[in-house]
């Protein structure tokens, strides 16, 4: 168990340890050490105070502990998440962090040395067997880390922001350092002074790059696998409000341990920003310096300010060009879509964070918008988006000459705010309810039928969305309903999950999930035609059906993907209420993806979604000549079912 | 400034509106209700006035216990208290009776300004304001779009027929009928609904109808519809001028 003396001059099969260390030397080491953690501490002690000084996450609980510790073995321990996301950097990065596991013992015997403690020889099998197993690491990380200097410094892509972190220079120096300083130590005398020089080049360097971690974005290394781990549960999981002077974030105070944890977890790699549809087209909103801004903000008034998050509502030097990124504009750009979230390899909930910035904002209502009051009031007042008188509803009802639900039927139709009410919604209503029919599966409507709540929940009404919630749950108890099925992905979302907050609603299904299983008895079409399928984000990223859609559409023509599809499927525009708010800044999301699809070449896009379908609808239109036909998968299967199923889908 | 909303409660809008039983008042039992459209619009004017030069504003409602949660709304949107004459015969009492009842409770507040809609929704008597006014002894001006406050009292804007307005000087206390339309409402939020809890609502007993109502209503019926088709005979031309006339003479659609 000593640092044991090498014997021979093979200088290249084993690594040359320093056999003797003077007085001075093991005092000078000891210094160092002390200074490297003080100055570690220094920094990551008060990080620390402020995670655990923050609010308490009322709703918090260890509870799916097995989907933790796979996220946690997939995304930490695998890299399945840097490596998926981006290939190439990720392999990269994944090379660098596992070459930094295999590195921690070596590091460890290396310091251990010093006092003689060592206790990994060198000579020995296991020690030769280690140390070269290291050393294809440290070949791999040396090659990994240079590899991703260039791309920093070069190639420089936009998602890592304008400015040049001349930081991550530094470290991705001291990396390169360390397993250079490593293997050269295979290729000394044990003897002589270059394994001196070697070893306390090695050990200075790990000296200077602990304090660096807390004081850089390379504080991910030490806490993203904790963020990882505990991250809330289900994708953008909107927390509950706790008490009467909670409304949601509206300063330093409502700022929980999550979101904090989560904060100091960017690793600034702008994953984010690269799929945000706001920052694709020219708006305020970068999701990665909401996180930035939120950092900042804690940096400064700390977890029990009474100061507004919101820089509208502060004071802000007029020299802060980072203070737009934290207005009420940039958050209330936010589509909802969540493909920042969905790709986050560290764990950061981006949802939660921005639509809890518009309840601190809506809740209060300090949120002033003409658009927005508009569809809060229609909804308190006629109780669907649209605005539009219920009886509206009721005609349609009775034109479709659809049953209302008595409890005898097996489905309950949900129609939503666009089923009931908007002329291309209703075509794809009446048709869904033809597949059904053909199928010979009974169902009915409600008789009232108010909104689910799912566009004031996202723009951060609190009380519309309650109200909402509270009427629709009333409404399925009283008519005893069992399942539902429904045409729109955010009705579904907010029914199946967002309800929960107030009570638990029947079982509901997308009408893609309910037709895939029926997929057998639907007609197959030998159309012959292409159709490109949209992925809706309220359907992929927030449910995880991506197959069921491609099955019906395959049934109707040629299956066609588009370039981002799945969950890569960017935003229609529509989703966090924005379809109901004025009009964007910038250019508009919905025709970025209608060109996107339409530049396919395919003659039909196929949606699965009203608000897509009513996007595209006007997007392709303005696109001028022949855009490609647009159908929803109801659509496009009602229109191969015999005539004698045949019933106007024509409103 | 301490300012005196009167509103109501009104079934909703989209409501399926059927007849009682006896022929004498709409079914109420299957009914939503909300604040009347007008009164609304007064609350925020009221609610306006007073974030411009400060002062109080209360809101005043007749009616049974259910027009407690228009109150609340009241509350919650920014009013200041709440005075509920809780009164379940609204139906047998006419424009006076009411008027009455609202009197009674706004000489106790002794308000600078009473704020209330030009009409209702359902009855669409525009009388209550007026009458109330009268009953105070105070100056009104009704069908308001803009109220402005001035050294001497108040200047407002009313909205006269075929695009004409007209200002109007008046000294306070007044009582103006406001118009729907001349302000953006607000939305309710979640902050306004919790500190509605702590706020005031008094309720007061109304004071017993008299016996003898200037108006009684005999029969309550729904609008009913007649088709009837008539063909016009003649030349292009005499045709053309019969269709002008019916349509200004008959249907006074033009």
């Amino acid at each position: 168990m000593t640092a044991a003396l090498i014997p021979g001059i093979h200088l290249s099969a084993t690594l040359a340890e320093p056999a003797h260390f003077s007085g001075l030397e093991k005092i000078s080491l000891l210094i160092g050490i002390a200074i490297s953690l003080v100055l570690f501490f220094w920094r990551f002690g008060p990080i620390l105070r402020t995670i655990f000084r923050s609010k308490k996450d009322n709703d918090f609980s260890l509870h799916p502990i097995r989907r933790r510790l796979w996220d946690f073995v997939w995304e930490v321990l695998c890299q399945g998440k840097v490596i998926r996301q981006r290939p190439l950097p990720g392999l990269a990065h994944a090379f660098v962090f596992w070459g930094f596991l295999a590195f921690a013992l070596v590091s460890l015997n290396h310091i251990a040395n010093a006092v003689g403690l060592g206790f990994l020889n060198p000579a020995s099998d296991l020690g030769t067997f280690y140390f070269f197993f290291a050393a294809a690491w440290a070949l791999l990380v040396a090659v990994s880390i240079t590899a991703l200097f260039v791309r920093r410094f070069f190639v420089r892509p936009i998602w890592l922001g304008e400015k040049v972190s001349y930081e991550s220079g530094v470290i991705a120096f001291l990396i390169f350092l360390l397993m250079v300083s490593y293997l050269g130590a295979f290729f000394v005398d044990a003897s002589g002074t270059a394994v001196k020089v070697l070893w306390w080049t090695h050990t200075l360097t790990l000296l200077v790059f602990l304090p660096l971690i807390p004081h850089t974005k390379h504080l991910h290394l030490v806490i993203s696998p904790f963020t990882v781990f505990l991250k809330r549960d289900g994708f953008s999981r909107i927390p509950p409000l706790s008490g009467d002077e909670d409304f949601g974030l509206v300063s330093g105070k409502d700022v929980t341990q999550l979101i904090s944890l989560q904060v100091y977890s960017c690793v600034e790699c702008g994953r984010c920003t690269e799929h945000c549809p706001a920052s694709n087209t020219g708006k305020v909103l970068n999701p990665k310096e909401i996180i930035l801004g939120t950092r900042s903000y804690l940096n400064e008034f700390g977890p029990a300010s009474e100061t507004s998050l919101l820089t509208d509502m502060r004071e802000v030097p007029s020299n802060n060009p980072a203070a737009k990124y934290m207005s009420m504009e940039a958050a209330f750009e936010c589509t909802t879509c969540g493909s920042c979230e969905y790709q986050c390899p560290v764990g950061i909930q981006h949802l939660p964070i921005i639509i809890g910035l518009r309840r601190g904002a809506t809740n209060t209502g300090a949120w002033e918008d003409t658009h927005g009051t508009k569809l809060f009031l229609a909804l308190e007042k006629h109780g669907n988006a649209l605005g539009l008188s219920a009886m509206e509803r009721d005609k349609f009802i009775q034109k479709q000459a659809f049953p209302i639900f008595d409890g005898t039927q097996e489905y309950c139709l949900w129609l939503g705010c666009m089923g009931g009410y908007d002329p291309k919604g209703r075509e794809i209503i009446a048709d869904f309810a033809r597949v059904m029919q053909y199928l010979g599966t009974t169902f009915g409507v409600l008789k009232k039928e108010k909104c689910t709540g799912d566009p004031a929940r996202r723009l951060g009404n609190d009380l519309v969305f309650q109200t909402m919630a509270e009427f629709g749950l009333k409404a399925f108890e009283t008519a005893k309903v069992q399942k539902i099925v429904a045409i729109c992905p955010h009705c579904v979302r907010t029914i199946s999950n967002d309800w929960r907050e107030y009570g638990i609603a029947p079982e509901i299904e997308h009408h893609s999930e309910f037709m895939a299983r029926h997929k057998a008895r639907l007609p197959k079409q030998d159309s012959g035609e292409s159709i490109v399928y949209h992925d809706p984000c309220y359907l992929g990223r927030y449910r995880d059906v991506y197959e069921e859609p491609r099955e019906i559409v395959s049934l109707a023509g040629e299956l066609v993907e588009a370039p981002r599809s799945h969950e890569r499927s960017f935003c229609c525009g529509a989703g966090g209420g924005l379809a109901f708010l004025g009009e964007e800044s910038g250019e508009r999301v919905s025709h970025v993806r209608a060109a996107e699809l339409a530049g396919t070449g395919a003659q039909i896009v196929g949606t699965a979604c009203p608000f897509c379908n009513t996007m595209f609808r006007d997007a392709l239109s303005a696109m001028g000549e022949a855009p490609p036909q647009l159908l929803d998968i109801a659509q496009l299967t009602a229109r191969a079912l015999p005539a004698s199923e045949m019933r106007t889908g024509e409103q | 400034m301490k300012i005196l909303v009167a509103i109501k409660q009104v079934p909703e809008r989209d409501a399926q509106i059927s007849i009682a039983a006896d022929g004498r008042w709409i079914d109420e039992s299957d009914l939503s209700y909300t604040i009347n459209e007008p009164d609304a619009y007064a609350l925020e004017e009221a609610l306006q006035l007073k974030e411009k030069n400060g002062g109080e504003v209360v809101v005043l409602c007749a009616g049974p216990e259910r027009v407690t949660s228009t109150l609340r709304e009241a509350l919650a949107k920014g009013a200041d208290r709440a005075i509920h004459i809780e009164a379940d015969d609204l139906g047998e009492r006419d424009t006076l009776g009411i008027a009455q009842l609202l009197a009674d409770a706004a000489r106790a507040e002794s308000p600078d300004l009473i704020l209330t809609g030009l009409q209702s929704d359902d009855l669409g008597l525009g009388q209550t304001g007026v009458v109330l006014a009268e009953l105070l002894g105070i100056p009104h001006a009704t069908i308001i779009m803009q109220v402005e406050v001035t050294t001497a009292g108040l200047k407002v804007k009313r909205e006269l027929e075929d695009g004409w307005f007209q200002y109007v000087e008046m000294p306070l206390p007044a009582l103006l009928t406001i118009q729907s339309g001349g302000n953006k409402l607000r939305y309710a939020t979640l902050m306004g609904i919790k500190k509605a809890k702590t706020k005031e609502t008094k309720t007061v007993q109304a004071a017993p109808a008299t016996a003898a109502q200037a108006i009684t209503l005999e029969r309550v019926y729904l609008p009913e519809k007649q088709k009837k088709t008539e063909i016009l005979t003649g030349t292009p031309a005499e045709v053309a001028a019969k269709l002008v006339e019916k349509l200004k003479f008959e249907v006074r659609a033009i």
